[in-house]
């Protein structure tokens, strides 16, 4: 095990594609909060009555504990950029016939697999733990008097970001597993994620008694819903969504686990 | 003693298929060379004994055993063209190989490194390598550590003349060192010159295998030549004793069972006829000359 994730780290490590993703990622996942922040801080400043108005009907989404959901529904939305790495590291192995010459080398098709198992599990970490403390951060500079009772109270969005970016990310990887070229992995993967499926869930939630839920990245999406100051809009909506969180729990589960096992039978069974 | 027995197989891409029922062993300690023209199923054969594709019918044993990861381990390969990480230097590409085949050691690396010459740039990326450079890096990869068992496919390929010698001579080095070699080659003088043993593909079919000197020297050939070769090749044509003659430009080849070649015979028969020869050799059937006549080539 330890084994494979070393020889993956030296696939990673002088890879500038992953570093400048990564650095990407990095950079995108606090500008788009900060984004929303400054955007509200500048609306609820105004001495108006509507900036107070507006404060008191939003409340504070970047303050404790609501940080750690707003943030992470924001960060949700920039997804693609780790999923871009994910995909070339697949893809790549396929480009430069390397795939075949590990087991040649004398790897198993399954440990092939269990590396890129890893190298998923690693990026869906490291995003993870960058969302983390940028909720951390901006909840600590936003919040006006801290308790510190209340500042993990919602924390568990931070495993349901996990979750969630690694069932998309399970996802692209299928994509390029499938596709095999990078071009055309990466442009089958944002079509779908963001033109196809919230064309496909828009009409199903009108039409279909939204059977939307059920499509790959909706399923993983409705693990963290709107955060509540939008959620107010529509107060039953909102708390239905919260409601079934649990249930896009196991869903999720249930999909990245077929995800991972269609990657193991089709790579167990096709030719190198 | 067998190091690989290759038991019936065959595969299949869609309507053609690739290898008929192939069946052959290799000894320990020879160097196997696998011929055959264009898709006759080389590389389909040696992918096959490396995982990389699947037989639908048929087997193949390697001390006994089925394939496993850790007897591949115990294999350095080469098949097609080297496949390395582009954006990776030689020195952190062998090292993912030697992650992979547990294989010797860092100083291993430099070893094979300064071994196919390429130490000086081994900090450099592979995708700034010519292809001689690309070809000799896989040569190394698939040294480092000392396998049991070496199987190169065309291993000369983007090579240059005094590369092709050096890998001769590498291949020659590491047979008397003990070393078994399974490799597919176009180059049959190359195969000729290092090989002990040989198997022949033909459209996926096996036509011949065994020992290079059991293959060669089922016929004799007693090369001729005189200043008027139609004039020679009419007095040849009532001579006796022969299988076939064929013309080669300027000389007449004649063909006789293994033994009963007399080139004293050939040349007095000649001087009966008036004729002299300024030619005459009695050669060994050449791999090349018996590769043809097989393929059909």
């Amino acid at each position: 095990m330890l084994k494979i994730l070393k020889t993956e780290w030296l696939k990673i490590r002088n890879y500038p594609a992953f570093w400048l993703v990564m650095a990407t990622t990095a950079l995108s996942y606090p500008g788009i909060n900060l984004l929303f922040w400054n955007e509200y801080k500048e609306i609820t400043k105004k001495e108006l009555a509507t900036g107070k108005m507006i404060k008191m009907l939003l409340g504070n989404p970047f303050a404790f504990p609501d940080t750690f959901h707003t943030t992470a529904f924001f960060s949700s939305i920039f997804v693609f950029i780790p999923a871009i790495v994910v995909m070339l590291l697949i893809t790549n192995e396929y480009t430069y016939k390397t795939n075949r010459q590990n087991i040649i080398d004398g790897w198993s098709r399954n440990h092939f697999i269990l590396g890129k198992f890893f190298d998923v599990a690693l990026i869906t970490l490291l995003v993870t733990l960058l969302y983390a403390v940028i909720a951390y951060i901006i909840g600590m500079l936003a919040t006006e008097s801290i308790v510190s009772s209340d500042i993990w109270k919602e924390a568990k969005y931070i495993p349901l970001f996990m979750l969630q970016t690694f069932s998309q990310l399970s996802i692209a990887f299928l994509i390029g597993f499938l596709v095999k070229k990078a071009f055309i992995a990466l442009g089958v993967f944002v079509f779908y994620s963001v033109i196809l499926e919230n064309a496909a869930a828009g009409i199903a939630r009108q039409k279909f008694h939204d059977l939307g839920r059920f499509l790959p990245l909706e399923i993983s999406d409705r693990l963290i819903p709107v955060p509540a100051f939008i959620g107010r809009i529509d107060e039953k909506g909102y708390t239905e969504k919260l409601a079934s969180i649990n249930t896009h729990i196991v869903y999720t589960i249930i999909l990245t686990a077929l995800v991972w096992a269609v990657i193991y039978l089709v790579n167990k069974k096709r030719d190198l | 003693m067998a190091i690989l027995k290759i038991q019936q197989v065959e595969k299949s891409y869609g309507k053609i298929k690739a290898l008929k029922g192939v069946s052959f062993d290799v000894p320990e300690g020879s160097v196997f060379g696998i011929l055959g023209p264009n898709g006759s199923g080389k590389t389909t054969l040696l992918s096959i004994i490396l995982d990389v594709l699947k037989a639908d019918k048929g087997d193949y044993l390697w001390f006994g055993e089925p394939g496993s990861p850790e007897i591949r381990k115990q294999i350095g390969s080469l098949l097609e063209t080297p496949n390395f990480y582009h954006y990776l230097s030689a020195v952190n590409n062998l090292r993912i190989t030697q992650s992979i085949n547990e294989r010797g050691n860092e100083e291993d690396i430099a070893a094979v490194l300064k071994k196919v010459k390429l130490f000086e740039r081994r900090n450099n990326r592979f995708s700034t390598y010519s292809l001689g450079m690309k070809q000799r890096l896989a040569v190394g990869a698939a040294l480092l550590g000392s396998p049991r068992i070496l199987v190169l496919d065309e291993p000369t390929n983007g090579l240059d003349p005094v590369g092709i010698a050096e890998m001769r001579e590498l291949i020659k080095e590491l047979h008397q060192q003990g070393f078994t070699i399974i490799m597919a080659s176009h180059l049959l003088d190359e195969v000729e010159k290092v090989c002990t043993h040989v198997a022949i593909l033909k459209t996926g079919e096996l036509v011949t295998h065994g020992q290079v000197d059991e293959i060669l020297v089922d016929e004799d050939i007693i090369e001729v030549g005189a200043a008027d070769v139609h004039q020679l090749a009419e007095a040849l044509a009532s001579l006796h004793g022969h299988n076939k003659i064929i013309k080669d430009g300027q000389l007449l080849h004649i063909y006789y069972n293994k033994g009963e070649a007399k080139p004293e015979q050939i040349n007095s028969f000649c001087f009966k006829h008036g004729i002299t020869l300024y030619h005459l050799v009695h050669r060994k059937k050449r791999l090349e000359a018996k590769f043809f006549e097989l393929t059909g080539n």
